[in-house]
């Protein structure tokens, strides 16, 4: 370990001695296994093994970046990386890469999940959950993915560290009929945790409930969000948060410092702790990852930085950086005071909304955007469930989704799924009021 | 790329009980600079090579890869790929499509070529883009432009004695502009694509686009009326055309999608054995047909054979408003007892090869856009989309006009401010009436697989005409 931290330092140094002004290097030595599963059979075991070492240096205000693969041919690349600064272009908002010298928490990545035996298996598990639920004859279908990542990070302007990452991910969607389908995750940083019979559970009590769906009906409605779908709005939020967005005007969060974007009740963090899947020790340039509260009670208090964007804004780093763009982690809501059962009693007409897929914005600015809810889509009366829905969409805009949160349950998961809910979210179910559902004509 | 590991690979694998083995090295050379608000934020020049191993064991598959190219490494991932397959543990044994192994060598030629781009030329050539987007007249408080180029080189090797060699450059422009007047704010982003040089840049007047969608959303600001919601009939660009070929014909009929491969991610197909929806079914008007074609020249999902070593060819997906031909690899032909029609591809070496779509467009018709105009009443045109989505069975989908505008009797009279129609793909393609003689591409990036894999692919088509549909 040391030896490749020693190797990682060397390349810092030796760009530094070449004439670079700051350089962060950072070797990743990973390992990726993913079963992917189907018609509730395994289809395909893909393992990848990843050995990269990523060079970023500035020149006089001028970034570049490269990778090295097996600390081969360094000089040459160093050389050619400063010979490419020098052609490039000033950013004058560049503000330098992070300084300071840290101390870092030991990672509680779980060496386990560096070479799962038998990774089917727990894939058999979530399918044979699915089928208790929901009968023999459920067709199921996903992935289960496993990460194990050694980090090695050396910055000219102080940090230099060591950090394991690990994770573990069961994604599972049972189908009891051609249109009746239950979505179910499992998402976990050690397999001591990792139970992935919840996973296949879910979906095959879904997938069960979601029989014979009716066409649903456009309108107005007051709909619980599972922790699941939920997951996706957070990512939505979560990426609007980063400074980047912000500049780029690709955020509703642009002049809302300080503002109120969302009732009291709704507070958000960024928060890469050990139990997430995007668990780490520090970011992109050696500043210790930390849990941010972006959203405090409905009020914006901060974006999402990294040095560059800090020193734009007149603040400092949160820990979120990437090379150019800081970027969110692992968003959490904060739990709420009713429970699950409460939220549903709530409500009086109503929707019970599952998991949604292909969100996409007219408009990222202004927030306006539809999103396809898939899987279960319930229609709740007097608080119960009456009927299976299908084929209808959430058009509305993110703004006014967040000021309508009327209610956040005590209950939260963890959750991610594909790039449809990522970042990963400890997610509660919500209750919001009010959104717009449109269908087909 | 070292072709000798590729080779000592494919003979690891061959020593294992197999019944069919691949390699595939693939190196990568990639350029990529961003800026934003015509200002450099940060230039990355990398190389990304590796290689992959894909075993049938025991009617299991495994897939193994590695960017550490040594003997001992191709060795251990032969193993953990052969035992990964092994213990697949599956009722029904997978097998491949039989075709033939194939020896060739091909290249796509450039007459500028990118190797000999000097980064100062991309860096001048984005930043008179940004320029010439500052002195347009309207008021754009951010962009964003991306360039990347990526030479491809592949060496493919398979135990029924293929041995492909391939070199594909390729070149994606990404440009993303808020236009604001009026306290009020507009979006749009433009993607190029092309195989082939840097020649690329003097075809695509990228600055005469982007100036263009500037303008026209300052337009949507200031003087756009929305449209009365109701049934009218909807002339769409060839843009719309193309995300509606890609969206609700290409997707769906992918083989992979429809054997149910795919059910957890990007989904399922309306179009499944024993449904209502089936090859030699209608699902549009006889002036449908839409095809899915990697062999068009330079273009962005160009390719000549696929990742499995099958020749590349067109396919035709609807035909004359029926359903004919699906999109397979070999894995989904052997399952429905055809042959793989080459639409096989992966985004890299560490990724595995599954059924995608390379060039999704509509054929086109007889009239020039002017007469399919001239024939609509009370309608709207559709030249472009901003918003966009499809449920993920492909038959709910939805765009919202970016620039469009209403036509009274036969003549455009003003902007419209984001139309919409959202409806079904037999709806929508059962809607066309008529379709223009001129088809035009736009690049795009199809998402699909996990771990994701964002391939190059063309949409296009001509104009499409759709009578009485319900526009809001």
């Amino acid at each position: 370990m040391t030896d490749m931290l020693s190797k990682t330092e060397e390349i810092m140094k030796k760009a530094k001695t070449l004439g670079a002004d700051h350089v962060i290097t950072r070797t990743t030595v990973g390992k990726y296994r993913q079963v992917r599963f189907s018609n509730s059979q395994v289809d395909i075991t893909v393992a990848w093994n990843d050995y990269t070492t990523d060079v970023a240096l500035a020149w006089k205000k001028r970034l570049v970046a490269t990778q090295i693969h097996g600390f081969k041919n360094v000089d040459t690349k160093i050389k050619q990386l400063l010979k490419l600064a020098k052609i490039s272009q000033e950013n004058p908002m560049f503000g330098g890469f992070a300084q300071g010298s840290f101390r870092y928490p030991k990672s509680k990545a779980d060496r386990k999940l560096e070479s799962l035996e038998r990774p089917a298996d727990h894939v058999f598990e979530a399918i044979e959950a699915a089928e208790k639920e929901a009968g023999r004859k459920v067709d199921s279908g996903g992935i289960l993915f496993t990460k194990f990542e050694d980090v090695y990070i050396a910055s000219s302007e102080g940090p230099v560290g060591v950090d394991s990452r690990s994770a573990i991910e069961l994604s599972i969607r049972a189908f009891s009929e051609r249109e009746a389908s239950g979505h179910g995750v499992e998402c976990c940083s050690n397999l001591k945790d990792f139970k992935p019979a919840r996973a296949g559970a879910k979906a095959g009590e879904i997938a069960k409930m979601a029989r014979s769906p009716k066409l649903g009906d456009e309108g107005v409605y007051d709909i619980i969000f599972d922790p699941l779908i939920h997951g996706s709005l957070l990512g939505v939020w979560g990426g609007m948060a980063s400074a980047y967005s912000v500049l780029l005007q690709m955020s509703v969060f642009v002049d809302r410092i300080g503002k109120k974007v969302a009732p009291e009740t709704v507070s958000l963090r960024d928060n890469p702790a050990a139990y997430s899947m995007s668990n780490r020790v520090f970011d992109d340039e050696g500043v210790p990852a930390k849990e941010n509260t972006f959203v405090d009670c409905g009020v914006l208090k901060t974006y999402l930085h990294n040095a560059s964007t800090a020193k734009m804004f007149k603040t400092k780093t949160t820990g979120n950086a990437g090379l150019v763009a800081p970027t969110p982690w692992s968003i959490e809501m904060d739990a709420g005071e009713m429970s699950k059962d409460e939220l549903f009693e709530d409500v009086k007409e109503g929707l019970y909304l599952t998991n949604t897929w292909y969100t996409r914005f007219q408009n990222s600015a202004k927030g306006d955007f539809s999103t396809i809810p898939r899987d279960g889509i319930f229609l709740i009366r007097n608080g119960e469930i009456k009927q299976s829905l299908k084929d209808l969409r959430i058009s509305d805009n993110v703004l006014t989704m967040l000021g309508n949160i009327a209610a956040v349950s005590k209950e939260r998961q963890h959750v991610h799924w594909w790039g449809e809910a990522d970042p990963p979210s400890l997610a509660p179910f919500i209750l919001i009021k009010n959104v717009h559902i449109t269908k087909s004509r | 790329m070292d072709k000798e590991i590729v080779d000592f690979a494919l003979d690891c694998a061959r020593e294992k009980k197999v019944e069919y083995a691949e390699v595939r090295g693939q190196s990568q050379v990639q350029d990529g600079l961003m800026l934003r608000n015509g200002v450099m934020e940060a230039y990355v020049s990398a190389v990304d090579s590796g290689f992959c191993v894909r075993v049938i064991a025991n009617g299991g598959i495994g897939f193994a890869s590695t960017n550490k190219w040594t003997k001992e490494e191709a060795r251990r991932v032969v193993n953990m790929a052969h035992k990964y397959a092994e213990a697949a543990r599956r009722k029904e044994k997978l097998v491949f499509s039989k075709e033939k192994g194939v020896k060739t060598k091909w290249i796509v030629d450039q007459k500028k070529k990118i190797e000999n781009v000097s980064p100062e030329e991309k860096i001048s050539t984005l930043t008179e883009v940004n320029k010439d987007l500052a002195s347009s007249k309207v008021k754009i408080p951010a962009t964003m432009t991306s360039c990347s180029t990526n030479l491809i080189a592949k060496y493919f090797v398979n135990s029924e004695g293929s041995r492909i060699t391939s070199y594909v450059p390729r070149i994606g422009v990404f440009i993303f502009i808020t236009v604001a007047e009026q306290g009020k704010t507009e979006q749009a982003y433009e993607q190029f694509g092309y195989s082939g040089g840097w020649e690329a840049f003097s075809k695509w007047k990228v600055s005469e686009k982007i100036v263009h969608d500037a303008k026209v959303l300052k337009d949507v600001i200031t003087k756009a009326k929305t449209v009365k919601p109701g049934n009218m009939d909807l002339v769409c660009g060839p843009e719309v055309a193309g995300i509606a070929a890609h969206e609700s014909c290409g997707h769906p009929m992918e083989a992979d999608r429809i054997l149910g491969r795919e059910m957890s991610q990007a989904g399922r197909s309306f179009i499944y054995k024993g449904g209502p929806y089936w090859i030699g079914k209608r699902i549009g008007s006889k002036a449908v047909t839409v095809v899915d074609d990697p062999t068009v020249d330079h273009s962005y999902g160009y390719y000549e054979y696929d990742d499995e070593g099958v020749k590349a060819k067109r396919r035709f997906l609807y035909k004359e408003g029926l359903i004919n031909e699906f999109l397979q690899n070999r894995e989904s032909a052997a399952k429905l007892g055809v042959k793989s029609n080459g639409s096989s591809r992966s985004i890299n070496y560490d990724r595995e090869a599954i059924v995608r779509m390379a060039n999704t467009f509509v054929l086109p018709g007889e009239l020039t856009e002017k007469e399919l105009i001239e024939d609509v009443k009370n309608g709207v045109y559709m030249k472009s989309f901003t918003e966009w989505n499809i449920d993920d069975k492909r038959f709910n989908q939805r765009y919202v006009g970016r620039e469009a505008y209403m036509i009274e009797n036969g003549e455009l009279t003003y902007p419209v401010a984001r139309p919409v129609i959202e409806t079904t793909t037999q709806k929508f393609w059962t809607a066309v009436d008529a379709v223009s003689k001129k088809v035009e591409y736009a690049a795009a990036t199809c998402g699909k697989g996990d771990p994701a894999q964002g391939v190059p692919v063309y949409t296009g088509g001509p104009c499409l005409r759709l009578r009485e549909v319900f526009v809001k």
